[in-house]
């Protein structure tokens, strides 16, 4: 078949950046790297980036297509090329660029590191046997487990992009490889570190990094599985969690959210008597609902009912989300889910990519 | 002291010595997670007991019977006695394995396995073992050298006493002088067309130990996996056949009733591969493949243990393994020969070691058991890494001379000026395709001595070849060609040890000129340096303890 | 066609525009809307972070009140709401065990079990599927008159896809498939598919605004003459939060942001009483104004 694409090259001697055409035949099986393959052979063995496995196991080929990461041995070219669509090539985001596809992961895997991400097991004494484990143990951490550490997650992250600092997906839900993991004695210690200020209620729950993780590692839910753990271990220091808190009480009180007092809740008297100018802004315009009378919703009797019940019952913090995990496994084969409508084409934008630093 | 390649056996190797004391320092030319162990996935074996009564004295028996009695047996009792310790070991550094009902390490059946002893991580065992070893590299902040491309070997005073690596981030050679270095640079399956493994296995510390002088034992030896998709070769995991799929021929038949009737689908790699190229020569195949039916195995289970065989399925060959069979066919996938080592991972040149399947202990002999590779990593890697930091701990000196430094960065300057020649590709896929052609599952006299021929021919235009990128940042361009070179010096050494051996055995099958096994002739390894630019053969002689060789079936 | 209603927090709320401008519009649309009243918030992403398990049975109940109303279809008018209320929902229809013991509990404290299943649906997909955007072109009698409208569809109401489905997540149509039947021009720009930042917005304010910037500034850029967005919490941070971009990048950008229902309801007709205009916070009126002309 007849393939034609674009790559951002990238100089790092002259420091040029530049949008070049390729095009060439490619066999009808081929995925995105043999593609770049066949470029890099046949037309210019200048094209620089990375490659081992091709089988999705690896993790070195992270890559942006029309400005969103993937796996280059992961995309099949013939749909693109079927539908007539010359698709831009370049590097992945939020980390500075080595050259052409090849970015600087320094800053992930420091990032990686400061989840202290080995098993600290709270004993020196030599076991002689395995510990024993159940699978049902296990499978909470299954899919963090899966994490081949591309940084396809990392490249797309909306907070990141906004917090260079934020400790991203792909740490946070290491983070939780080893929260989850029941061998592991150290939780507390790593909920209080990952509690800080760039960890997990720095994520603003874009889920760009599920949608992008070619290994259904769904970090989005591994840092919300941090949070509900954080909160059963009583660790609500943050306003992120405070705020998430107030949610709960207002479901049970009133039903709905009590909208003008979540302020002062999440942020606290004084911080909140700063925002009073805003505040009076927006009350207004109506936005500022009177926290008195409150606003209650029919039967609320019920919801407090439920949560006395659910809080009995021993799914509390990350169990309460793996246990939905089996059904949600499901969905990728039957009909019910990911039904996608074909949309009419759309011109692709050609970004280049963020300047490096 | 240095370790060059961060794979499992790598990586397990550096944790040792680390502990014992030494200054120790991993160097890859990719990112240690990134490395080809990863890709593993059925399992790794070890007798712990947890599916069945077994014991180390079993697993030892199967390996051997396994090798086509090739293995040293001394080697291979050792591994199989430190097996079930080395993987409780992994374990207890947090490794996820998957659980019985009793909570312990589960264990499936396997190729040519008497008992079920695979322990297994669903089926991305290999991904898990990379993942928990490199937590506790990170843990003790071992340095690592990333992104290194090593080529070459210092030898001074009869002794290695470090590397030469381009450095690929910032470009120029680097000198790495070390007491002792451990080769654990994997194997090279990138020299056949239709490979489990990855662009990385080019056989790198293989041929800079044979440059060295030192002598490869039983090159001749690679395992054909049998069930890889076509065109690429990507793995599809034995755990398949271990879980109860079925292998299918054009005619809706298990054919393998013919080959191996007692064992079925849990026969021996080399076994099989041969009965599916056979059904496929002789016409039943499906498009050049064999089907591996899974269907009656039942979505829960697919999903549930074989959830990344599905994924590869659906991207990779288009079906999805609950709804249809998959085509499949052998692939150039483990070599079982290696830098010939003693059961301390130390090769003849002081100072040198070698583990992992960059090494021939040897513990596969002609053919490896599915499972044992991964087991081989970690306790060779781990004993190499304990005898090299010993070592180092125990001598001081390194010296380094200039001159090595200077001749190998003429050699560079050679190759990169060059502006006219050829560009590696054309050479590198002549190669696999004629050694996938003439050196593959059925060898015969003529096909092996041509290839030997155009193996020739293709050295001869690799002194004409030439390297487009003549930058210093990321030039893997450069690297990729110097990749081809380790691939054609040993391409040329199977092919010679590959006429030499005139029997068939394991892996090495010569069906129409030597069908028989040859114990009176050729119960040995075949032994190959490098000479005056040429392979030189020699034989070793196996080590025997307990079994003597019988008739092979299953 | 009978539809369940579930408002949600905000448009019981600081967001009472978004109600009344929907509950007008429905009728045109030939929709009739059952509002469900014992219910109670769907959770947001925050308990879904904070109690996950509580999360699951407040939209189990949410999902079976619906049901017990006999529609087939549960309407949202939030992405949040969306994207919660069909994850719950997926959790429950593929796994029996966990349906079986969230209903005992809602039988326990008298909620009535979800039995027959509810598909849970935005108005933005009702209105559009089906050939949805030709009807509407009769509905929108009054039109846009090539006004340039920004599409906003943030975060929740395209990913994760798996779970909402409805289009491409990266490339979507729906939201420039209404703009266009109802007589307007649909800009194009890179962020209307990214975090308007509010889920973050009290806790981490200065990230947030990094993230609500890029919309608004590439919209403003493309000449839009106002934004559109089926999220009430978007709505909050576009409109309400505005004002506080003036302090990080000077500029009073003065855009316009309104609801799905309200643009729908502009193009139809509707009356202020019913569009409630004046509770925005960046005042609309320049876009009227270029309405009348």
């Amino acid at each position: 078949m007849d393939v034609a694409l674009k790559i951002w090259r990238y100089d790092p001697d002259s420091g040029d950046r530049e949008l070049r055409d390729y095009e060439l035949e490619a066999p009808e099986w081929a995925c995105l790297l043999d593609v770049l393959d066949l470029i890099k052979d046949q037309q210019d063995g200048t094209l620089a980036y990375r490659k081992s496995c091709r089988m999705m196991i690896c993790g070195s080929c992270g890559m942006r297509m029309d400005g969103r990461a993937v796996l280059a041995c992961k995309e099949r070219m013939l749909p693109i090329v079927e539908r007539g669509h010359v698709p831009v090539i370049s590097a992945m985001g939020n980390m500075p660029i080595v050259k052409d596809l090849v970015v600087d992961m320094d800053p992930f895997w420091n990032k990686i590191r400061r989840m202290k991400p080995w098993l600290e097991p709270g004993y020196d004494e030599v076991l002689e046997r395995e510990r024993i484990v159940s699978q049902q143990e296990m499978n909470v951490i299954q899919k963090e487990a899966l994490c081949i550490m591309c940084g396809c997650c990392v490249s797309e992250c909306n907070s990141m992009e906004s917090d260079p600092e934020f400790f991203g997906p792909a740490a946070l839900a290491k983070g939780f490889r080893f929260v989850g993991d029941t061998r592991d004695q150290a939780s507390v210690e790593r909920l209080e570190d990952y509690n800080d200020e760039h960890g997990i209620w720095d994520c603003t729950r874009c889920y760009f990094c599920n949608e992008r993780c070619p290994k259904g590692v769904d970090p989005r839910d591994a840092i919300a599985k941090l949070g509900a753990e954080s909160v059963k271990e009583g660790i609500d220091r943050d306003m992120g969690a405070k705020h998430a808190k107030w949610f709960v009480k207002s479901a049970e009180t009133t039903g709905w959210l009590r909208e003008t007092e979540l302020v002062p809740k999440t942020q606290g008297i004084v911080s909140a008597v700063k925002q009073t100018k805003f505040a009076i802004g927006l009350a207004r315009r109506g936005k500022v609902p009177p926290p008195v009378p409150p606003h209650v919703a029919a039967d609320v009797g019920e919801a407090r009912a439920l949560h006395q019940l659910v809080r009995e019952q021993g799914r509390e913090g990350a169990l309460g989300i793996v246990q939905g995990e089996r059904a949600l496994a499901r969905i990728e084969h039957t009909d019910a889910g990911g039904a996608r409508r074909d949309a009419p084409e759309v011109t692709p934008r050609e970004e280049p990519p963020k300047a490096e630093g | 002291m240095l370790i060059v390649g961060a794979g499992c056996a790598g990586m397990r190797a550096a944790i040792e010595a680390f502990d014992a004391g030494a200054d120790v320092a991993l160097l890859s030319k990719i990112h240690p997670v990134r490395s080809h162990s990863g890709a593993a996935e059925g399992g790794i074996n070890a007798a712990l007991g947890n599916a069945s009564e077994d014991d180390p004295e079993k697993h030892a028996f199967d390996t051997v019977k396994g090798s086509d009695y090739l293995g040293d047996q001394d080697a291979i009792q050792v591994l199989c006695d430190e097996a079930p310790g080395d993987v409780y070991q992994l374990e207890h550094w947090g490794a996820v394995f998957s659980r019985t009902e009793d909570g312990r390490i589960a264990q499936r059946p396997f190729g040519a396995a008497g008992e079920p002893r695979t322990a297994y991580a669903a089926d991305i065992t290999g991904h898990v073992l990379v993942h928990v070893l490199y937590e506790q590299v990170m843990k003790r902040d071992i340095p690592t050298y990333e992104e290194y491309f090593a080529w070459q070997l210092v030898i001074n005073d009869d002794r290695c006493q470090g590397v030469i690596a381009w450095d690929l981030l910032n470009g120029g050679l680097k000198t790495i002088g070390a007491k002792t270095v451990i080769l654990a640079t994997g194997g090279a399956g990138r020299l056949y067309v239709g490979t489990t493994n990855a662009y990385a296995c080019t056989g790198d510390g293989m041929t800079m130990a044979l440059r060295a002088g030192v002598p490869l034992k039983d090159m001749e030896m690679m395992q054909f996996h049998p069930t890889t998709l076509a065109p690429t070769g990507i793995l599809i995991t034995e755990g398949t056949r271990g879980e109860g799929a079925y292998l299918l021929n054009s005619e809706g038949e298990r054919f393998l009733k013919r080959y191996a009737p007692n064992a079925m689908e849990l026969a021996s790699r080399d076994v099989i591969s041969r009965a599916e190229q056979t059904e496929i020569d002789e016409g039943r195949g499906v498009d050049g493949n064999v089907l591996l039916d899974m269907r009656h195995l039942g979505a829960e289970k697919i999903i549930e243990r074989l959830h990344g065989t599905r994924e590869l399925a659906m991207t990779y060959a288009g079906v999805d393994p609950i709804q249809e069979p998959i085509p499949v066919r052998p692939g150039a996938h483990y070599h079982m020969g290696g830098v010939d080592t003693d059961l301390d991972g130390r090769t003849e040149l002081e100072g040198l070691y070698a583990a992992g399947e960059c090494a021939c202990v040897s513990v596969h002999g002609a053919n490896r058991l599915g499972g044992n590779a991964l087991m081989e990593t970690i306790t060779y890697g781990k004993k190499a890494g304990r005898h090299a930091a010993d070592w180092a701990l125990t001598h001081t000196t390194i010296e380094v001379p200039e001159a090595v430094e200077a001749d190998a960065e003429r050699d560079l300057k050679v190759l990169l000026d060059r502006t006219d020649g050829e560009r590696p590709w054309s050479i590198r896929n002549e190669l696999a395709e004629t050694m996938h052609e003439n050196f593959g599952v059925f060898r015969r006299e003529d096909q092996m001595r041509e290839q030997g021929e155009i193996v020739s021919g293709l050295r001869e235009r690799y002194e004409r070849v030439v390297v487009d990128d003549k930058g210093d940042v990321f030039n893997n361009d450069l690297t990729q060609a110097l990749e081809l070179g380790f691939l054609l010096e040993l391409a040329q050494c199977m092919v010679v040890c590959g006429l030499a051996r005139k029997e068939s055995r394991g892996a090495h099958a010569r069906p129409y000129d030597y069908p028989d096994r040859d114990d009176e002739n050729y119960l040995k390894h075949t032994l190959v340096r490098w000479v005056a630019e040429a392979p030189v053969l020699d034989w070793k002689p196996v080590t025997m303890t307990k079994w003597k060789p019988m008739e092979r079936t299953y | 066609m009978k539809v369940a209603y579930y408002k949600g927090c905000l448009a019981s709320l600081s967001a009472k525009e978004l109600d009344t401008s929907t509950q007008a519009l429905a009728p045109m649309l030939g929709l009739e809307l059952d509002e469900l009243e014992s219910v109670t918030c769907c959770g947001a992403g925050d308990i879904h972070e904070a109690e996950p398990d509580y999360y699951l049975h407040l939209n189990a109940r949410i999902l079976a009140y619906g049901a017990a109303t006999g529609a087939e279809t549960l309407m949202t008018i939030c992405n949040v709401c969306t994207l919660n209320l069909r994850q719950a929902n997926f959790q429950l229809l593929n796994d029996s065990e966990l349906r079986a013991r969230v209903n005992t509990n809602l039988a326990t404290v008298g909620v009535p079990p979800y039995e027959d299943d509810i598909e849970v649906k935005h108005l933005l997909w009702l209105i559009v599927e089906d050939d949805g955007a030709e009807r509407l072109r009769q509905v929108a009698h009054k039109g846009l008159k090539g006004l340039k409208i920004a599409p906003f569809y943030g975060c929740q109401i395209l990913r994760p896809s798996k779970l909402l489905g409805f289009e491409d997540p990266d490339r979507p149509w729906s939201l420039e498939a209404i703009i266009d039947a109802c007589g307007g021009e649909a800009i194009d720009y890179p962020a209307k598919i990214k975090c308007c930042g509010f889920p973050i917005i009290q806790a981490r304010e200065d990230v947030a605004m990094g993230e609500l910037i890029q919309p608004i500034e590439q919209a403003s850029e493309a000449g839009a003459d106002a934004m559109v967005t089926p999220c009430p919490l978007c709505h909050l941070s576009l409109d309400a939060w505005q004002s506080k971009l003036k302090a990080t990048t000077g500029r009073d950008f003065k855009m316009p942001i309104l609801h799905l229902s309200q643009l729908v309801g502009v193009a139809a007709g509707l009356e202020e009483s019913e569009l409630k205009f004046k509770r925005h916070v960046v005042p609309v009126d320049p876009m009227l104004e270029k309405l009348e002309v």
